[in-house]
């Protein structure tokens, strides 16, 4: 997966460009406005991560550009203001997505796989299994160890978007983002209480324990074993 | 040019308005005593003129006549000014005393007999009347006339004092006038220097309004209800930026402390990941912070509502108990919705308004409680009451539980998510809305009510 990033602060680029590249993506930088379109229009990406205020072409003057063009690529865009004209304003132009500086580099990473991902999801009537968790999304039923767990609806669909990213840290305002469509800087607490009530279903008595924390960025489901 | 004071303005319009009565009361004055001694001398000559008439009708004959002529002169003796003329019925002069001059107009054409007439001759004024008298059967003609130099001089005198009188009057009135204004005009004189004084940090004056005349006073206090709002929107700004100062001083201070600890020796991979672990956490409650107070910037800055759509709040209340469906049911509350009601409005914003009051009650209930969202619409406004069980909250603390970081309990600072911004931001929420919203506390019950146009406003005023 090819992704640009057109950013001009160098110390914020570099350190995006370089936890992408760790999280396993090919990564290209540039740090104004004409250079990011060229680019964008040339080198084949699958997603271009885009600030606005930039030198040069501002970022929404490369994304109308770029859809002018006819580049259908996911963009997301980096705003320093919480505007909600911002927000408004880039969705009009055609971005799929944005996040509001300061943000999480988890939170960052979690939005480019959720744009990646989009299209490509697999079916939603296959089984999902992970470790001895079963869950189906069609009878929406769920089993451990072959015993059979009562989930509330939200419950089950914060446990899918976990199988279904396993092996991802999912910030929490990904996580209330997804499951409720909660997309402000809402309680945090109410995604500490709800996840923990979930690990209280599916690993409190169980083995490999799936649903772990990771420390100032999120929750991460694996089998630990598998490795 | 620059405008003339109001001192200035009512000085001058005082003079002009004196000068003109004075004005018209002096030429009105100065015709009477004219006309006055027109009279006088018409009544005069009139007088005269039946002595004469009343000899002239003694007379039978020449001899007669003749005699007359010295009886006449001894009946006009004293009278300096006065000319007596008798014209015949031929036109010639019969009797004149000296320095008798008539226009021939006056003796001529004497209609009415006995008109005054009003004539210049030799640089002298003279007025005269004439009329036919019969002597001996023949239509005579007596004139008579006054020299009016002296009326002339008293006049002109006349004048000259009352216009002197009359300039003096006006300019004193202006005097008084200024005077007079200035005094009425010091009290803003007064109010213009303490508001000069006044800067941000003596916003406590206020203008003198004791002794002030009613118009004045309701000025000064007009103004010292706005240095009121000043000072209270000033004071609750500097609380802000104080309190701010504070919020960051504990999560920096956190940081400092365990990055230096950590930096004292030479630790483990697992010992710094700890510590870059626990900076996240405070990093991101700086970030939430930061984010939370820049939308409440914005706010200030009157925020638009940018994306109007007909928002069914019952929906929306719906969603968010699921959201907190979790937490309530940790804590053993129960959320109740209650009613439904439909506003034009942003749905995220709504959202976000209504989710932060459920997250503040969720805080404050007690175990085993309920918190209640009641939805309610008369058309025109709609109407959403949260309300919860807990402590009640002292009147004082209801309308700043508003302001940012206000804290009823100021010992209290929570950890969490809560950045102390919350009811602020949703206050700001509403009011862009064009809403208001307020809470009411008592036995036990707390309860924010909002209150929304339930239709897009008209027209809203900006800014």
């Amino acid at each position: 997966m090819k992704l640009l990033i057109v950013e001009d602060e160098p110390k914020t680029g570099e350190y995006i460009r370089r936890g992408l590249t760790e999280a396993g993506f090919v990564v290209d930088r540039a740090d104004d406005g004409r250079d990011g379109l060229d680019l964008a229009m040339t080198g084949g990406y699958d997603l271009v991560i885009l600030d606005v205020m930039l030198p040069g072409l501002s970022g929404w003057e490369i994304l109308k550009a770029l859809r002018a063009a006819g580049h259908e690529l996911p963009v997301l865009f980096l705003t320093a203001r919480d505007q909600i004209e911002d927000r408004v304003r880039g969705l009009e132009l055609g971005a799929d997505d944005y996040l509001v500086k300061p943000f999480a580099f988890a939170e960052l990473l979690a939005r480019v796989r959720t744009l990646l991902r989009r299209g490509k999801q697999a079916p939603a009537a296959e089984m999902l299994a992970i470790a001895d968790l079963e869950l189906d999304p069609v009878r929406r039923r769920v089993t451990r160890a072959g015993q059979r767990i009562e989930l509330t609806p939200k419950e089950f669909a914060l446990l899918e978007l976990f199988v279904r990213r396993a092996g991802e840290v999912l910030p929490r305002a990904l996580i209330a983002s997804q499951v409720w469509d909660m997309n402000f800087d809402s309680d945090t607490n109410v995604i500490d209480v709800a996840v923990r009530r979930l690990r209280g279903k599916i690993d409190d008595g169980f083995e490999p324990k799936l649903i772990k924390t990771v420390r100032g960025m999120g929750y991460r489901l694996d089998d630990a074993s598998a490795e | 040019m620059k405008p003339l004071s109001l001192t200035a303005r009512v000085s001058l319009l005082f003079a002009v308005v004196v000068a003109a009565v004075l004005l018209i009361t002096g030429v009105l004055i100065a015709r009477a005593v004219e006309h006055h001694f027109a009279d006088e001398d018409h009544q005069e000559m009139l007088g005269k003129l039946e002595l004469v008439r009343h000899l002239l009708a003694r007379a039978h004959d020449q001899a007669d006549l003749d005699a007359l002529s010295q009886e006449l002169n001894d009946a006009l003796i004293g009278h300096p000014g006065l000319s007596v003329a008798v014209i015949d019925n031929h036109g010639q002069i019969w009797f004149a005393t000296t320095a008798a001059a008539f226009p021939s107009h006056l003796l001529e054409t004497h209609e009415p007999p006995g008109t005054l007439e009003q004539w210049a001759a030799n640089g002298t004024e003279y007025r005269g009347i004439a009329m036919p008298v019969p002597v001996d059967g023949a239509p005579y003609t007596v004139a008579l006339s006054v020299d009016i130099r002296h009326h002339d001089m008293f006049m002109a005198e006349f004048r000259r004092i009352l216009a002197l009188a009359m300039a003096l009057a006006a300019l004193s009135t202006a005097a008084l006038g200024w005077m007079a204004a200035r005094q009425a005009l010091s009290p803003l004189k007064a109010m213009a220097r303490t508001a000069t004084s006044i800067s941000a940090d003596k916003l406590s004056e206020r203008l003198p309004v004791a002794g002030a005349p009613d118009e004045i006073r309701a000025l000064a206090e007009a103004f010292n209800a706005m240095l009121a709002r000043l000072e209270d929107a000033f004071r609750r700004l500097s609380d802000f930026s104080s309190d701010i100062a504070h919020e960051l001083r504990t999560p920096v201070s956190n940081l400092m402390t365990q990055t230096q600890v950590a930096l004292a020796r030479t630790r483990s991979a697992e010992e710094y990941r700890e510590v870059l672990e626990s900076d996240m956490e405070e990093y991101e409650r700086l970030a939430r912070m930061i984010g939370d107070m820049l939308f409440l910037a914005q706010a200030d800055n009157h925020m638009v509502v940018p994306h109007r759509e007909t928002v069914d709040l019952a929906d929306e209340v719906r969603r968010l108990f699921e959201f907190y469906e979790a937490l309530a049911a940790d804590r053993d509350v129960r959320l109740v919705l209650d009613g439904e009601a439909q506003v034009s409005g942003d749905r995220l914003m709504l959202q976000r308004a209504i989710s932060n009051l459920l997250s503040n009650a969720l805080r404050y209930t007690p175990s085993g409680g309920s918190i209640g969202v009641r939805l309610a619409s008369d058309g025109e406004t709609c109407r959403i009451a949260v309300s919860n069980p807990g402590p009640t909250i002292p009147a004082r603390h209801l309308d700043r539980l508003f302001d940012r970081f206000y804290r009823v309990d100021p010992a209290r600072r929570e950890g969490g998510g809560h950045t102390g911004l919350g009811l602020a931001i949703t206050r700001s929420l509403v009011e862009a809305h064009g809403g208001t919203i307020q809470a009411v506390s008592g036995d036990g019950m707390t309860r924010f009510d909002i209150m929304l146009p339930c239709r897009r406003p008209a027209a809203r005023q900006e800014g």
